[in-house]
């Protein structure tokens, strides 16, 4: 039998794992700045008491791997937005359509920040989408709210529009960016907003507008359409499907081993339907059906395009009707 | 006949996906009403690019200016700007930057320049003469020359023992002198270089 590799199944689990830890890492670092200001002020007996009480457990927490907190913890800062790790600087490529568009000029420090996430995107398709973006694991909470909602009976929104709409976000947004000069993007891109909004709490005082804008897409998600800001409006995810439209990693369904159950379509947070092998671009891998296959029907293979329909699976019972009336028809021309 | 309607069926059709597709944009920039911004209490940080709309352009909100400043001196519009929003500031009543660099080293875009120590320009301090303890003999401070970074490229006192402060054309503006003031009605400020350094006596 066509078994998939046992650790593709495990997959989604480590992908849990990893939205948890970047969202944890942009709580975190507002608030080792806030310690590095304190550092800098050199003024402990001056700090109100909840301040020394994050003075106290920030020491507790990095002690043990710098030397010179005040200098050290610069090692990594920022969000997935733009952010530096070790002097090495990443930027979501978003970010740098948006800032072209808007200032018209190229600057090339800028970009190339942008290299290792478009190179990863190529090959990887939209992984951003479904394994780092800090928005995604508040919405796969809030779809786990919806499913909780719906049990208890009451109505949740699960509207289909198309999803073409997001390339025209992506069009419109660069659009206004040229025509205003600003880089519009910022402001209505989940994550961006996420980490932006949670450093505003953390160091600033409060959040900002994005943070209102960003209860009005959960609001969408939860009341019109699942997962509906990431499917029809996110810029962000239109020009990660548009660069990863001949990805080398992608998601098969083995024909042979699949009973039809239709468990990873209902699983699909982005409502693709693996029981018809329709995966094409907007497929971000983030593994959750190769989870919750009960036949491990589901597998990784590298190729630039998808295969097309592969009809019902030979272990479900639409399969076996068809071949039992396959054989009636022979028997009946014999 | 229907070839004609297919093709008003496809324009109202595009009409309102554009439409839809211009919603999130619309609704956040409501979001951010347009304030009328005083120039002396959001000073651009240290190596901006002088052209607001150019700054404007060449920013993209990410806040890692902000959150490698040793004083928290960088706020953002977070609230309000319109085309501004979540573009950084310094308020040198509140806190004012110390120039350590930082915050045009981190900078992924050209909206701050690594810029060298003298040749920052986030403006100049002005000092309203009506108002200032030693100029009107209200008794000895000079607190602002005390703390400035630059020393007497950037303000000195008219006679030795007078203690009444000048600003020399070296100053860059860093606004650490606005932070210690201590007048009530902070008569040191920071304005535009353009904008000369001609008090304008004005005594809230």
């Amino acid at each position: 039998m066509n078994k998939p590799f046992f650790l593709w199944k495990h997959l989604n689990k480590l992908r849990w794992l990893t939205l948890i830890t970047v969202f944890a890492m942009l709580i975190t670092i507002p608030y080792l700045h806030v310690y590095q200001t304190y550092l800098a002020a050199h003024a402990y007996d001056l700090l109100q008491p909840d301040e020394k009480q994050i003075y106290d457990t920030m020491e507790m927490l990095t002690t043990p791997f710098v030397d010179d907190p005040e200098e050290d913890l610069d090692f990594i800062k920022g969000n997935t937005w733009s952010g530096t790790f070790g002097g090495f600087q990443l930027s979501d490529p978003l970010s740098i359509v948006g800032q072209i568009s808007a200032s018209l000029k190229v600057y090339w420090p800028f970009i190339l920040t942008g290299l290792l996430p478009f190179i990863l995107t190529a090959v990887f398709g939209r992984f951003f989408c479904g394994w780092i973006c800090p928005a995604t694991l508040l919405y796969e909470l809030n779809t786990n709210f919806a499913a909780i909602l719906r049990r208890v009976g009451l109505h949740v929104g699960n509207k289909r529009y198309d999803r073409r709409l997001k390339y025209v976000v992506l069009g419109l947004g660069v659009l206004v960016s040229v025509v205003t000069g600003t880089v519009v993007f910022a402001t209505i891109y989940p994550p961006a907003l996420v980490g932006r909004e949670i450093y505003y709490a953390v160091a600033l005082g409060g959040f900002g507008s994005g943070a209102v804008f960003f209860m009005l897409t959960f609001l969408l998600d939860l009341l019109i359409a699942r997962r509906g800001f990431c499917r029809y409006i996110c810029p962000g995810g239109a020009l990660y499907s548009l660069i990863g439209r001949f990805r080398l990693f992608r998601i098969k369904r083995v024909v042979e081993s699949c009973n039809d159950c239709a468990k990873c379509t209902s699983i699909c947070e982005f409502g693709l339907d693996p029981l018809k092998d329709s995966f094409g671009q907007e497929c971000n891998n983030c593994t959750a059906c190769i989870a919750i296959c009960p036949v491990d029907a589901m597998t990784f293979y590298v190729s630039l395009q998808d295969i097309g329909p592969q009809g019902p699976g030979h272990a479900g019972p639409k399969y076996k009707r068809q071949q039992q009336e396959l054989a009636d028809g022979q028997s009946d021309n014999e | 006949m229907s070839s004609r309607r297919d093709t008003l069926k496809w324009l109202v059709y595009g009409a309102a996906l554009l439409a839809s597709a211009g919603m999130p944009m619309l609704i956040s920039r409501f979001m951010s009403p347009d304030v009328k911004i005083n120039r002396i209490k959001h000073l651009r940080p240290p190596g901006a690019i002088k052209d607001e709309q150019d700054f404007i352009a060449a920013c993209i909100g990410c806040g890692l200016c902000g959150e490698v400043c040793p004083p928290r001196c960088i706020k953002f519009h977070i609230r309000d700007g319109a085309n501004q929003v979540n573009t950084p500031y310094i308020n040198p009543e509140e806190k004012a930057c110390i120039l350590c660099n930082k915050c045009m080293e981190v900078c992924p875009t050209e909206a701050l320049t690594e810029t060298k120590l003298f040749d920052i320009d986030m403006g100049i301090a002005q000092i309203d003469r009506s108002a200032c303890y030693p100029w009107v003999d209200r008794g000895i401070c000079g607190a602002c020359v005390g703390i400035c970074p630059l020393g007497d490229r950037a303000i000195v006192f008219k006679e030795w023992n007078q203690y009444k402060p000048i600003v020399q054309s070296g100053c860059v503006g860093c606004g650490l002198c606005v932070e210690v003031c201590p007048h009530p009605s902070l008569p040191i400020w920071i304005v535009e270089r353009s904008k000369g350094s001609v008090a304008r006596h004005t005594i809230t």
